[in-house]
């Protein structure tokens, strides 16, 4: 029982990494990226590929991993960013589907479909952490960085810039702002620190595949920012932690038909997303609708 | 004002021939001005006159087809808004375009930060940055609403915020679209005396303003766009008094 709720501690932790670097660039810039999960899974790859042939150790497979996302967010961002909000979610929804065939082809650094094993632990400072209630300190800890590096930047001159930008970004620009250069910016600081939780997710699983990766996960994480509350402190962890829950709590009503959990869940997701947005369109955590 | 002041200074801005067509429609035809320091220029005419499209072009919000724009000198040609906004160019937009999601302190202070990144300032910078926005929130009566949201403000609130913004900036050119359209008496009054203060400490301001008293009551010299035309350039009497120019003006064309 104890592992089972550390495991879903860990499970709810990473996802909010994710959750609350997607909320950094939707809820204060305005980028709708189709493409978390992408940097999610080349931060687990990544992590993976050094653990196993370079060093285990957390203070090389993170900043790796970071390294890796934020450069092929650069690649995505460059060029999206510099024409018109809607065609970056078309841009990223492209770069989901091309990486779910490149993570699901490229063998030498993947696995294939078949995935990466035996991923080693993650090592900290020497100690091996591999039991769920350890890695939860670590993975909370992550969390809180993340958490706190975020809500720095949000309230920096950065942060203010990326709200003005949102607002409007012809009087941004009228102000003396490189309207492209910071969401650029913007992009590439989520995508690195969603890295992040690619690079936890692999060294405590010890195994993973493309099925983490997907088109799927990406809409998730986007949905866990909007039932939460977009451009909220607490909406994507209240998101991520609610959605994470949802299959445990449909196993735990043992009225309800087992089998179909799968289905089960998809029909909760859609019902609550829809009566969210008719009701409380800022999400659990976000504001009222104004009158 | 001090017209005869700077009257031999190079022009902050000087515009020749400048183009613009929307599918074969000339917006801004042939357009030549200079804008010299402490002169308030106001642009008048009908609408659909292209005074909007005017202020997009030599803020490059726009590019020209044709002509040329310096600005201090320097051929704006190929720069991008930004970077004409950070050499000195301000400007107003006619429907505001506030950051409405901030606080009226957050407007104001955001107007003053261009650095992409958040680069470390001294503390005499930052006590000297605070002070400039009390004084601007204070002329522009919004230091009580310094928390408030730009979105949750009265009409009048916003278009004041929309001039504190601009003030709080070190634009030596300040291009206003409409500013004080809709405004009641008091707070034209206030708005007026903003203009006079700030064109005193040597700001130099181009204006499009359909109210007659703004045009006859501030400006040094009218500009009278007609259809993408240059129809008159000079002292507000000369040009409001030519029948012609009033004709067009009171849409009473032939």
């Amino acid at each position: 029982m104890e592992a089972y709720i550390f495991n879903l501690v860990n499970l709810i932790a990473i996802y909010a990494i994710l959750a609350v670097t997607l909320n950094f660039i939707m809820g204060y810039a305005g980028i709708y990226s189709l493409a978390h999960a992408v940097f999610f899974g080349l931060g687990a790859y990544t992590s993976a590929w050094v653990a196993q042939n370079v060093h285990p150790s957390i203070l090389l497979t993170i900043p790796a991993a970071m390294m890796a996302a934020a450069a092929l967010s650069l690649l995505l961002a460059l060029p999206a960013l510099r024409v018109r909000g809607e065609y970056f979610v078309a841009a990223s929804l492209g770069l989901q589907v091309l990486a779910v065939t490149i993570f699901s082809e490229w063998k030498s650094f993947t696995g294939g479909i078949g995935g990466v094993l035996a991923i080693p632990p993650a090592n900290v400072f020497g100690i091996e952490v591999f039991k769920p209630a350890h890695f939860a300190i670590l993975s909370v800890v992550a969390l809180v960085i993340v958490m706190a590096l975020i809500n720095a930047l949000v309230h920096s001159s950065f942060g203010r810039n990326l709200r003005a930008i949102h607002d409007s970004e012809s009087a941004a620009a009228s102000f003396g702002k490189n309207v492209p250069m910071i969401k650029t910016i913007s992009v590439v600081i989520s995508a690195a620190l969603a890295a992040v939780a690619g690079a936890l997710y692999a060294s405590y699983l010890s195994f993973i595949n493309v099925e983490s990766f997907t088109l799927d996960a990406s809409v998730l994480v986007m949905a866990m920012v909007i039932i939460g509350g977009t451009g909220t402190v607490a909406g994507p962890i209240v998101g991520a932690a609610l959605l994470m829950l949802l299959p445990s709590l449909i196993s735990w009503f043992d009225f309800l038909p087992q089998t179909e959990i799968g289905a089960l869940q998809q029909i909760i997701y859609g019902l609550g997303m829809t009566l969210l947005m008719i009701f409380r369109p800022g999400g659990i955590v976000g504001r009222r609708a104004k009158a | 004002m001090n017209m005869t002041a700077s009257a031999n200074d190079a022009p902050l801005m000087q515009i020749r021939n400048l183009d613009k067509s929307f599918g074969g429609v000339k917006a801004v035809d042939d357009v030549s001005m200079d804008l010299r320091a402490g002169i308030v220029t106001t642009l008048v005419g009908p609408n659909g006159a292209g005074k909007t499209t005017f202020f997009n072009l030599i803020t490059g919000n726009l590019t020209r087809d044709g002509g040329q724009v310096t600005w201090l000198g320097r051929d704006t040609a190929g720069m991008k808004p930004y970077r004409i906004a950070r050499a000195g160019v301000g400007r107003t937009y006619q429907d505001l375009r506030l950051f409405d999601g901030m606080t009226v302190w957050e407007n104001v202070l955001n107007a003053t930060e261009h650095g992409a990144f958040p680069v470390p300032i001294s503390r005499a910078h930052r006590i000297a940055r605070r002070e400039r926005i009390e004084r601007v929130l204070e002329r522009t009566c919004l230091a009580d609403k310094r928390n408030t949201r730009a979105i949750d403000l009265a009409y009048a609130e916003r278009k004041f915020l929309s001039m504190a913004r601009i003030m709080a900036t070190e634009a030596k050119l300040w291009l206003l679209d409409e500013p004080a359209s809709g405004l009641d008496p008091n707070s034209y009054e206030r708005f007026l005396a903003i203009l006079r203060e700030d064109v005193a400490e040597g700001v130099t301001v181009c204006i499009i303003e359909h109210n007659l008293d703004i045009v006859i009551g501030i400006s040094d010299r009218i500009a009278f766009l007609d259809r993408g035309r240059l129809l008159a350039d000079g002292d507000p009497h000369t040009v409001m008094n030519d029948p012609e120019l009033a004709k067009i003006y009171f849409g009473d064309r032939e």
